[in-house]
């Protein structure tokens, strides 16, 4: 029961300019539930894709069953009995559930063909042996995610896992459906003595499933304790690490009138799911508010509602006191709102396009830069992107630089410079620092607190909780697409909002820090 | 009036359908192969004329139709290679790796051709062997049927036997599961342990046989000589066929039958004084709105599931 | 020098090893086959340029070449991929020409301008299908375009040798010939060079100028390179995306009308023979910068008029300009597959060295 089946050791995993795994060592235990939570970033999937030998550590060792892992292919973690549930599945939508399950290791006739017949066989073989019910002919683009999720567990024991690795199986999941998957997974480690490394960041199912639970942040681990030694509050804290002494910024004025409204907005996401769940805010002139939650949880989708780049199925959004339903981003913008998206490359810039186009797109109408809305004035242009290069103390060989070349820092001021620039009296900012050098960061900050002084109503954004704490006037969080707590400047630290982050804390009373 | 449409239903016109759909088939099925495997290739165009020409050159050279039909494979394996290197391994664009193929081919062939056999327009010559047409016991005793269904040269039989092995292949054996996984989700085949880049070379490697065979079938099939650009967009059609047919073999099958249909009958209109121009530019508009239709259903059907999942979350929060 | 700063040395530099390698490949096969690849190459420099009726003709492929591989560039830029060129150029020489026969009446400018309009409308139009069903529905308006080509030639290639075709004797295929007061002057007598040159040259001013000089050229940059960014910036990006495929059709109707009006005086069926394509090309090896497409354009122009000559003099096959074209276009994807291959070689194995030196350092 407590003989070690998987050793990390040292591993550190190095991608061009990010370290996601820092000198990484821990044991995990056969016929144990081990849960790895942590933020967004921290290196989880990283390190999990390193035992399924997707990725290959640039330092260090592992070893599995003893055995020390030499190639870091998926072929030789199947070999070693690990299976990996990845957060985006990894099933053939036009394929069967059978067939998925075989999928490599297909039972055969006569050396060359598919024998399906088995392959039905097998699967039901399995689906009695573990009690996981999903039929074998049906075709997975037609099931449910909950039973996609499933096959894909069913895969990995048809391959003879017992390491199994779950990658943020519940995020897509109903609460039914995760009940479901939990007894799964205390019935397989019970029956079939398996081991299950589950990644999550939902605090309360660390407390429900795992035995032991190790804690990472920012690539490094930080601890593995008894999952009975200790409670929601205690990993939280772990998780996000102690309140960093940033410098104070200076707040000036007063909040003045309604600036956004949102009220009871319903949004889905990509694949039609509800992200945003009846969610209501307001933000006056002259105040931040800022919006902590753990990536997933709907506030991508809630800014790119409010912003126009997705559509409302129900609920209202006002800006300036205009209905926006329905708008273009260009019409919202037309407003008096900009945008700092939380994916600066696929959102935020065109990396082929030089630093002058990418400062000048959405003024490029206004009369100083161009005669009769057409004829671009060149010379004035390069004038005016010198001064913002100057300005944002932007480095790079000049204005004519690709943006695609940028460092992350500068990339980012090309942002700010540009949606600042518009002087709206609403801005909606998500992630304005991520990758970004500390430099830029208090530079960018700056700004941010500028603006607000100015009057400016701003809605932030951020993954990092201290920046959240330092700029903003009010914060609430949020958890599966709703609002789970809102609270005044100073009236709760870091700890203490994490709790509100990985759970939904309705039922409990509100306030208090850890 | 009446007797001159049924006179249009002639054996000849059968006959026809089966000669013109054959290079088609033979293609389309090669097409498939990398249409499952995630490829656009517009490339067949070039890829049947290098085999029609190379399968002319050897037979004449030989004066053996077999060595021309093997070399027009060797060439068809060569090209396939030369095409996944830029498309799979360099990751070039397809569209431009395709469409450059097709100009090089066009270019090569006729160069060679004037410039080295010192022939222009087309190649006829008694030293080029063509394949010897075959009759098939019993049915070819048949009357009617056996005018229709017998009497053709050898790759008029294979391909209707590949229309059945290709689809044996896709559906039947491991290694057409991972090809059509190769395609729609590498991920998935990579995290169970194969490469889909080994499933793509092989599908592009697979499609350069069959628009070998398709080229050689034209040249040395029943006209046994090589006209410049022979392959006449035989490659686009058999592209169209596949996106017509939903990359299924037999109903990739039957558009290429179809189409071969409507040329023959076009060439038969002739003579009623309808041109075929017309006839022959019905299987691309066919193609443009059978496409507009699998993306429409396609998109409908991804949000009905989408409204579905919807649908049962709702209940499960209303419980 | 300010303009040489802007421009990609690096690319520019390939582009001539490129360039000079496929000559070099076009010399080997030459030479491979029994001929002189010394004199070949000199036949071509002097069959484009040696007298005043073959620079007309070279200036006048120039511009064909020019205008279709800037059509392509307008679609590229835009995000779309403007394959049906063939098929917008085929409608839009008809049209021109059923035009002019059918009002030849009229005064000749007012007809020539009405058959200029038509052609780019109809041009355009044939366009515009293909880019509202990848706007609207998203259907792959690279097979869309592909498929319509094919059905624009063979409608026109019916209509031209049916209902519409030459009664008169003369003719041994394709329609009536214009009047003569339709057709374009000719710039150098006896080539194909005619008034269009110039208009082609307004219209290759205008693209450029659109392209670089204002916020529409700004505006369609954007919104090809990166259309989420384009839609982020409140830019309209599916009605540009939808203009430039018409713009891009436009241009290759009036290309289209140049042909007939310009020197062959008829609508045929082989009007053009894969011209687009060729456009396309020259169009991709730059990567649609406008600028490089013109030069570019030259240097195919001067090939494939030169190229006819040493099919006349030498019996070297026209197709050697293809083939060289086509080992070009290999040569250019080669090299930028294998620069993006070691890119992301050098980034794994940096990230190597700096983990190893981390590590190291620690275990001191």
């Amino acid at each position: 029961m407590q003989d070690t089946i998987v050793r990390f050791e040292n591993v550190t995993m190095q991608f061009p300019g990010v370290l996601a795994n820092d000198n990484v060592s821990f044991d995990i235990r056969e016929g144990e539930v081990f849960a790895l939570v942590g933020e967004n970033g921290a290196g989880k999937s990283t390190l999990m894709n390193v035992l399924y030998g997707i990725n290959t550590p640039t330092a260090g060792n592992v070893y599995v069953k003893g055995n020390k892992m030499e190639k870091f292919n998926p072929s030789e973690a199947i070999a070693n009995g690990v299976g990996m549930v990845h957060q985006h599945f990894m099933l053939v939508p036009s394929f069967t559930v059978a067939q998925n399950i075989a999928l490599s290791k297909e039972p055969r006739k006569g050396k060359i063909f598919y024998d399906l017949k088995a392959a039905e066989k097998a699967t039901r073989d399995l689906v009695e042996d573990y009690g996981l019910v999903v039929d074998p002919k049906a075709v997975v683009e037609e099931i449910s995610v909950g039973l996609q999720q499933r096959v894909e567990i069913l895969k990995t024991l048809y391959r003879g896992a017992d390491i199994l690795i779950l990658d943020e199986p519940t995020a897509v999941l109903t609460p039914q459906e995760t009940d479901e998957l939990f007894n799964v997974i205390r019935r397989i480690v019970k029956e079939k003595n398996m081991t299950v490394i589950i990644i999550t960041h939902k605090l309360y199912e660390v407390m429900a499933i795992s035995d032991r639970v190790g804690v990472m942040r920012k690539g490094q681990l930080v601890g593995v304790e008894e999952t009975k030694n200790v409670n929601e509050r205690i990993l939280a804290s772990m998780m996000v690490g102690r309140d960093v002494l940033l410098d104070k910024v200076e707040k000036t004025g007063t909040p003045g009138d309604v600036k956004i409204e949102v009220k009871d907005l319903h949004v889905t996401d990509n694949r039609g799911l509800l992200a945003v769940r009846g969610v209501n805010l307001q933000v006056r002139a002259g105040e931040v508010l800022g919006i902590a939650a753990i990536e997933g949880n709907g506030q991508s989708e809630l800014l790119e509602a409010i912003t126009g780049l997705r559509g409302i199925e129900a609920g209202e959004v006002y800006v300036e006191g205009t209905k926006i339903n329905g708008m273009d981003p260009g019409k919202i913008r037309a407003l008096g709102l900009a945008h700092i998206p939380e994916d600066r490359i696929s959102t935020g810039v065109s990396v082929q396009s030089d630093i002058t186009d990418n400062l000048i797109i959405g003024k490029e109408k206004r009369p100083e830069f161009s005669k009769f809305k057409l004829h671009l004035k060149k010379s004035t242009i390069a004038r005016y992107a010198n001064e913002v290069f100057e300005k944002f103390d932007m480095r790079g060989a000049g204005v004519d630089t690709k943006v695609g070349s940028l460092s992350g820092g500068n990339m980012q001021k090309v942002v700010v410079a540009r949606e600042f620039s518009f002087d709206t009296p609403v801005l909606i900012i998500a992630q304005p620092t991520r990758g970004v050098d500390v430099g830029a960061i208090e530079f960018i900050h700056q700004c941010i607190i500028d603006k607000r002084n100015e009057g400016c109503a701003i809605i932030l954004v951020s993954a990092d909780l201290d920046e959240v704490f330092r700029l903003s006037d009010r914060i609430i969080t949020m958890y599966e697409g709703k609002v789970t707590g809102e609270f005044a400047e100073g009236e709760i630290d870091k700890m203490g909002i994490s709790y509100y982050m990985t759970g939904d804390r309705s039922g409990e009373t509100a306030g208090g820090g850890a | 009036m009446w007797d001159q449409i049924v006179s249009l239903f002639s054996i000849g016109l059968f006959q026809n359908t089966i000669r013109n759909a054959t290079p088609v088939i033979l293609a389309a099925l090669g097409g498939l192969f990398t249409e499952h495997a995630g490829i656009m290739n517009i490339g067949m165009e070039g890829m049947i004329l290098t085999g029609a020409f190379v399968a002319v050159v050897f037979s004449f050279t030989f004066a053996s139709a077999p060595i021309g039909v093997l070399c027009a494979i060797l060439i068809g394996i060569l090209i396939g290679l030369f095409f996944a290197l830029f498309v799979v391994k360099l990751k070039s664009d397809e569209f431009i790796i395709g469409m450059t193929l097709n100009t090089f081919a066009a270019g090569v062939t006729v160069y060679l051709l004037r410039s080295v056999f010192h022939q222009t327009g087309s190649w006829v010559s008694k030293d080029i062997k063509g394949l010897p047409a075959i009759d098939i016991p019993i049915i070819k005793d048949i009357p009617v049927i056996g005018d229709i269904f017998s009497g053709y040269s050898i790759f008029v039989y294979i391909s209707w036997l590949l229309v059945i092995a290709v689809w044996v292949f896709l559906y039947r054996t491991p290694y057409g599961f991972w090809m059509r996984a190769s395609g729609e989700h590498p991920k998935a085949l990579e995290t169970a342990g194969i490469d889909p880049v080994k499933m793509k070379v092989l599908a592009s490697v697979l499609c350069g046989i069959f628009c070998g065979m398709a080229g050689a079938h034209l040249s040395l099939g029943y006209l046994n000589c090589f006209t410049e650009g022979m392959s006449a967009s035989r490659g686009f059609i058999a592209f169209a066929c596949v996106v017509f047919g939903m990359a299924n073999p037999p109903k990739v099958f039957g558009a290429a039958i179809l189409f071969g249909f409507l040329q023959a009958l076009g060439i038969r209109l002739q003579s009623v004084g309808i041109p075929s121009d017309l006839t022959e530019a019905v299987p691309y508009l066919a193609t443009v709105l059978m496409l507009v239709y699998i993306t429409v259903m396609g998109a409908n059907k991804k949000r009905n599931r989408a409204k579905k999942a919807m649908a049962v979350e709702a209940e499960a929060a209303e419980q | 020098m300010k303009l040489l700063n802007k421009i990609d040395k690096r690319y520019v530099l390939t582009l001539i090893i490129c360039i000079f390698v496929a000559l070099l490949c076009g010399a080997l096969i030459m030479l491979v086959t029994g001929f002189n690849p010394i004199k070949a190459y000199q036949t071509i420099i002097t069959g484009a340029l040696g007298r005043p009726r073959l620079i007309g003709n070279t200036l006048e492929k120039f511009m064909t070449l020019c205008l279709l591989g800037l059509a392509t560039a307008i679609g590229a830029k835009g995000g779309l991929f403007n394959v049906g060129g063939e098929g917008q150029l085929f409608v839009g020489a008809l049209i021109s020409t059923m035009v002019g026969l059918q009002l030849s009446s009229l005064p000749a400018p007012l007809v020539i301008l009405i058959a200029f309009i038509c052609a780019i409308v109809v041009g355009g139009f044939y366009a515009w299908i293909p880019a509202m069903l990848k706007v609207k529905l998203n259907v792959s308006e690279v097979i869309t375009t592909i498929m319509l080509n094919t059905v624009a030639i063979k409608v026109t290639t019916y209509l031209v040798n049916g209902p519409w075709c030459s009664d008169l004797v003369s003719v041994s295929k394709g329609t009536d010939y214009l009047p003569d007061s339709l057709r374009l002057t000719k710039l150098i007598s006896a080539s194909n060079l005619s008034t269009s040159f110039i208009v082609g040259a307004v219209f290759t001013f205008l693209i450029w100028y659109f392209m670089k000089m204002t916020t529409v050229g700004l505006q369609l940059k954007l919104t090809g390179e990166n259309a989420r960014f384009a839609k982020f910036s409140g830019l309209k990006s599916d009605k540009i995306m939808v203009g430039s495929m018409v713009a891009s059709g436009a241009i290759c109707g009036f290309v289209g009308m140049t042909l007939v009006y310009g020197y062959n005086g008829q609508m045929v069926d082989t009007i053009s023979t894969e011209f687009y394509f060729d456009g396309m090309l020259v169009a991709m090896i730059m990567n649609y910068n406008p600028v490089g497409i013109i030069i570019m354009s030259g240097f195919f122009a001067i090939l494939n008029t030169g190229a006819t000559m040493i099919d006349m003099t030498m019996g070297i096959s026209t197709q050697i300009y293809d083939i060289i074209f086509s080992i070009l276009i290999f040569l250019m994807a080669a090299n930028k597959g294998f620069v993006e291959w070691f890119a992301a070689r050098k980034m794994k194995k940096q990230a190597r060295a700096i983990a190893k030196e981390k590590a190291g350092k620690e275990s001191i």
